[in-house]
C-alpha cells in the first residue's frame, strides 16, 4: 500500500507544520510536527488525528516521517475481526 | 485542646479531612483519636491495592498523591481518581468486599492502614462518624461526576484549569495549600491518564496557560497568577466539593 503525504499547516497553537496523509485517496490521518516546547518528543511527528482504523483515544508520536509511514501502513493492514455473528470483518 | 497536642500527624490529618466536611462531637474526636493505624512510607508509582484484590484494611493518605485506575488490555491506563491527603481511597472495600480497580501512588506517599474491624467497630459505636464517611463517599461520587462530564463535554483547557481548581481547594481545605498555589508533583503523562488527553495535548495546553499569565510552575510547585482566570477557563463552580 502506498501512502501520499501531502504538506500542510494546522493550527495547534504550535509552528504549524504537518502533513495529510492519503491512502489509495482516503484521508487517512494528519500528522503533526512537535515544538521544542515537547522536549523528549520535540521534533517527533505526532498522530493529531487518526480516522478510521487509526483512530486512537492516546496517539502515538514518531520520531520521524518514514517511522510514521511503516506504523501507518501496519495499522491498515490489520484485519478487523468480525464484531458480532455473521459481520464479515474487514479484509 | 491541650489534649490535641499529644494526637499523631496521621490522626491529626483523618481529623482535619472530616471536619472540614463535617462537625465532630468531643466523644467522635475522641475515638478517631484512638483508631489504630500503621504507617508506612511508600514510593512513587507503587500500587497499595490491585483491581481483585479483597482487602482487611483501609488506607488513609496521609502525605503525598494516590490515584485510583483501571488497566485496558492493550496497556492503556485510565486514572479514575487523584488523591489527597487526608483521603481514604479504598473506603468503599469496607463494604465492597473484592476491588473493581486498582489503588497506587503518584508520588511518594505516606500512609496510614487502618484495620477494617476497627472501622466497623467506630462505625458501629459512633454512628455521627459513621454519617462523616457516607459523607464523603458522596463527595467521591460528585466528584466522579464532575470528572465524567469533563472527560465527556470539556475541552483539554478546560479539564486541565478544573483539575487545578479542584486540587487546590482540596488541599486548602486540609490546610496544604495558601492562596498562591500548591505542590503538584504529577507527570504530563499522568494529567493525560486522567483527562483522557494525549500528553501532546496536556503540554500543549500548559503552554498555553503559562503564556497566558494564568500559571506559573516552579519545580513541584504550581504558582497560579490568575485564580479567575482559570476558574473562568474551567467553569469552575465548587459547590460540588461540599467543604464547609
Amino acid at each position: 500500500m502506498d501512502l501520499i503525504l501531502q504538506p500542510v499547516m494546522v493550527d495547534t497553537g504550535e509552528e504549524g507544520e504537518g502533513c495529510l496523509v492519503f491512502a489509495e485517496g482516503w484521508l487517512v490521518a494528519v500528522l503533526v510536527r512537535l515544538s521544542d516546547s515537547h522536549e523528549d518528543e520535540s521534533g517527533y511527528w505526532f498522530l493529531e488525528k487518526g480516522f478510521g482504523r487509526l483512530d486512537r483515544p492516546d496517539p502515538p508520536s514518531f520520531s520521524d516521517l518514514p517511522t510514521a509511514e511503516q506504523w501507518i501502513k501496519e495499522h491498515l493492514e490489520i484485519r478487523r475481526p468480525p464484531r458480532w455473528p455473521g459481520d464479515p470483518g474487514e479484509a | 485542646m491541650s489534649a490535641s497536642l499529644n494526637i499523631s500527624p496521621e490522626h491529626r490529618r483523618l481529623i482535619a479531612k472530616l471536619e472540614s466536611i463535617g462537625t465532630l462531637t468531643a466523644g467522635e474526636h475522641d475515638a478517631l483519636t484512638a483508631l489504630p493505624l500503621r504507617v508506612r512510607q511508600i514510593a512513587e508509582d507503587t500500587d497499595i491495592v490491585r483491581e481483585g484484590d479483597a482487602p482487611s484494611d483501609c488506607c488513609l493518605l496521609v502525605e503525598g498523591f494516590l490515584c485510583r485506575y483501571k488497566m485496558l488490555p492493550d496497556g492503556g491506563r485510565q486514572i479514575l481518581a487523584i488523591h489527597t491527603a487526608g483521603d481514604i481511597p479504598d473506603l468503599q472495600s469496607l463494604q465492597l468486599k473484592v476491588m473493581d480497580h486498582s489503588l497506587g501512588t503518584l508520588t511518594p506517599c505516606k500512609v496510614a492502614f487502618i484495620g477494617h474491624a476497627a472501622l466497623q467497630e467506630i462505625t458501629r459505636n459512633y454512628p455521627g462518624v459513621a454519617a462523616l464517611f457516607w459523607r464523603d463517599t458522596l463527595i467521591d461520587a460528585a466528584i466522579f461526576r464532575e470528572w465524567l462530564t469533563g472527560v465527556g463535554r470539556r475541552t483539554a483547557h478546560q479539564r486541565i484549569a478544573h483539575l487545578f481548581c479542584e486540587i487546590h481547594i482540596r488541599l486548602k481545605a486540609v490546610g496544604l495549600a495558601n492562596g498562591d498555589g500548591f505542590d503538584l508533583p504529577i507527570t504530563q503523562a499522568e494529567l493525560a491518564d486522567s483527562l483522557g488527553l494525549s500528553t501532546v495535548h496536556v503540554n500543549r495546553v500548559l503552554q498555553d496557560l503559562r503564556r497566558g499569565g494564568l500559571i506559573q510552575s516552579r519545580g513541584k510547585y504550581l504558582a497560579v497568577m490568575d485564580w479567575r482566570a482559570l476558574e473562568e477557563v474551567a467553569g469552575f463552580d465548587p459547590r460540588y466539593l461540599h467543604v464547609r
